[in-house]
């Protein structure tokens, strides 16, 4: 359906237009309606970066509980889903491992090895698909390792990740999408019947291991529905990441050729990607009370889509912001979100992404080039590219 | 009630008279200051609220010392960590604390 109902005519705001490009849409609504209802996503979508700054600095007005959810239907209550005290005490025991110390000294020498690993075996192909040959398994690899998860292959990572992120999203209510969610949270609750035991007798640096053994410990069954949402939210970002800002240097040569000149700039590459095209473009939030948010009038129960996305190509804050420009001088994005729900991830990714992956994959495959520069993406609650076909010098 | 002024890299500075049981970093947030990004809304998890405190030594600390958790994230601060780096978000203020000026870094990511 890519017609809405009961809106202004000039709005024309359905989600299958979000999915295939969903920035012309947030440049209107930015312009014209800005906290802007949108029935067929069931929310009003808050598109200036100033107005999400606001609702991320007032979590009191603006909650993340959500009941029902379709995500605390299909793996449970997380504490993405969480307010106050709850949730604090559910990210504070999950976060130890995720701090910058703990990545530098533990977590960047096994970013160093999955990727090297990874890229020996590519290196000889000569060609592939940069997506699922590379940004996919890094991140799935990654991701494993990280949370303490132990003979879990790439692909299961992958298949469990998608089904968990699928049921979430599942609007249509598809009886498949429920089935496979099941599924894959059966197979991962396996998986962690077998470490729970072994981290609970012998600690180690993975989250699994600091939210059994925090000052104030989770139960196995927090874990393990912590775990989940970890598991749908922790492998696409930097998958995404990865492939878009891959494929952003791909088509920039010069910019390419600047990183390539001056190592340091790998940074400014992976915070402009996630500017540019943000891995987690909406993220949906609950008014508590009687409030105005850029002139609209909001009542408790509203549900609001927090569109970063479009914060991050706000034309109030960033000069041009479609184009693709690791020298811009704006800083700013809001692509790991704010507030008390602020990325867990953002040490890790800028560490395993930034410092590791990119770098190592233009290091390893010269004359990296795509096959097709037509690569499509999709998505407006996640996006990224769907395949990056590329040939280097084998 | 303490006051605190935020002085920015091209000289513009900004006095609030901030209430006992705030912090540094929400005065400068609710009052509107440049240069204090604050993302993680005071959760010691981002360093983008990043400030230098410059005190001569016969001056006595009027902020609690550096934890562990804000001492590593001082390491990743977008300007160089000096010897007067903190976190505003971990400078809270009393009815006691003395009128203090902190200086606002060029960037905070």
């Amino acid at each position: 359906m890519a017609t809405t109902v009961g809106q202004p005519a000039e709005h024309d705001i359905g989600l299958s237009r979000l999915r295939h490009d969903p920035y012309p849409a947030y440049r209107y609504l930015r312009e014209h309606d800005p906290v802007a209802r949108v029935p067929e996503a069931g929310r009003y979508l808050v598109t200036r970066h100033a107005d999400i700054m606001h609702v991320e600095r007032h979590p009191e007005i603006f909650l993340s509980s959500e009941n029902p959810s379709l995500m605390t239907r299909s793996i449970g209550e997380t504490l993405l889903r969480q307010d106050g005290a709850a949730h604090q005490r559910l990210r504070r025991a999950a976060e130890p491992p995720l701090r910058p110390r703990v990545v530098k000294e533990h977590w960047l020498p096994v970013f160093r090895r999955n990727t090297a690993d990874l890229l020996s075996v590519l290196a000889e192909r000569g060609e592939g698909d940069l997506f699922a040959d590379f940004a996919g398994p890094i991140a799935a690899r990654n991701l494993a390792a990280l949370l303490g998860l132990r003979g879990v292959g790439d692909e299961d990572m992958r298949q469990w990740s998608q089904a968990i992120i699928d049921a979430a999203g599942n609007y249509g209510e598809d009886p498949e999408i429920w089935a496979r969610c099941a599924r894959a949270v059966a197979d991962l609750d396996a998986a962690m019947d077998e470490i729970l035991p072994v981290l609970r007798r012998d600690p180690d640096p993975s989250v699994v291991s600091a939210m059994l053994h925090a000052d104030d410990p989770l139960t196995e069954d927090e874990i393990r529905t912590n775990i989940r949402v970890f598991l749908g939210g922790g492998l696409n970002e930097p998958r995404d990441s990865i492939a878009t800002a891959t494929y952003a240097l791909l088509t920039h040569d010069e910019q390419r050729r600047d990183v390539e000149a001056e190592p340091a700039l790998w940074k400014r590459v992976f915070e402009e990607a996630v500017r540019w095209v943000s891995p987690i473009g909406m993220y949906p939030r609950r008014v508590a009370t009687h409030t105005d948010l850029a002139g609209r009038v909001l009542e408790p129960g509203d549900k609001l889509g927090i569109v970063i996305a479009s914060g991050n190509h706000d034309e109030r804050v960033f000069d041009r912001p479609e184009r693709f420009d690791i020298h811009r001088a704006e800083t700013g994005h809001i692509a790991f979100g704010g507030g008390p729900h602020f990325c867990l991830g953002t040490w890790v990714s800028r560490a395993a992404v930034a410092q590791i992956a990119l770098p190592g994959l233009f290091g390893a495959l010269p004359g990296l080039r795509l096959t097709d520069e037509a690569v499509p993406f999709e998505g407006w609650v996640f996006r990224g590219p769907l395949r990056l076909g590329a040939t280097w010098n084998s | 009630m303490p006051k605190v002024t935020y002085a920015q890299p091209d000289g513009t500075e900004t006095v609030l008279d901030l209430v006992p049981g705030t912090t540094v970093m929400r005065g400068a947030v609710t009052g509107g200051v440049r240069g204090i990004v604050a993302e993680c809304g005071g959760n010691l998890m981002c360093a983008t609220c990043h400030v230098y405190v410059d005190l001569d030594e016969a001056t006595p600390a009027p902020f609690s010392p550096v934890t562990p958790d804000e001492d590593e994230l001082l390491d990743c601060t977008a300007t160089p960590r000096e010897a007067g780096s903190r976190l505003s978000c971990q400078l809270g203020l009393t009815d006691r604390t003395a009128d203090i000026v902190v200086r606002v870094p060029e960037s905070q990511t």
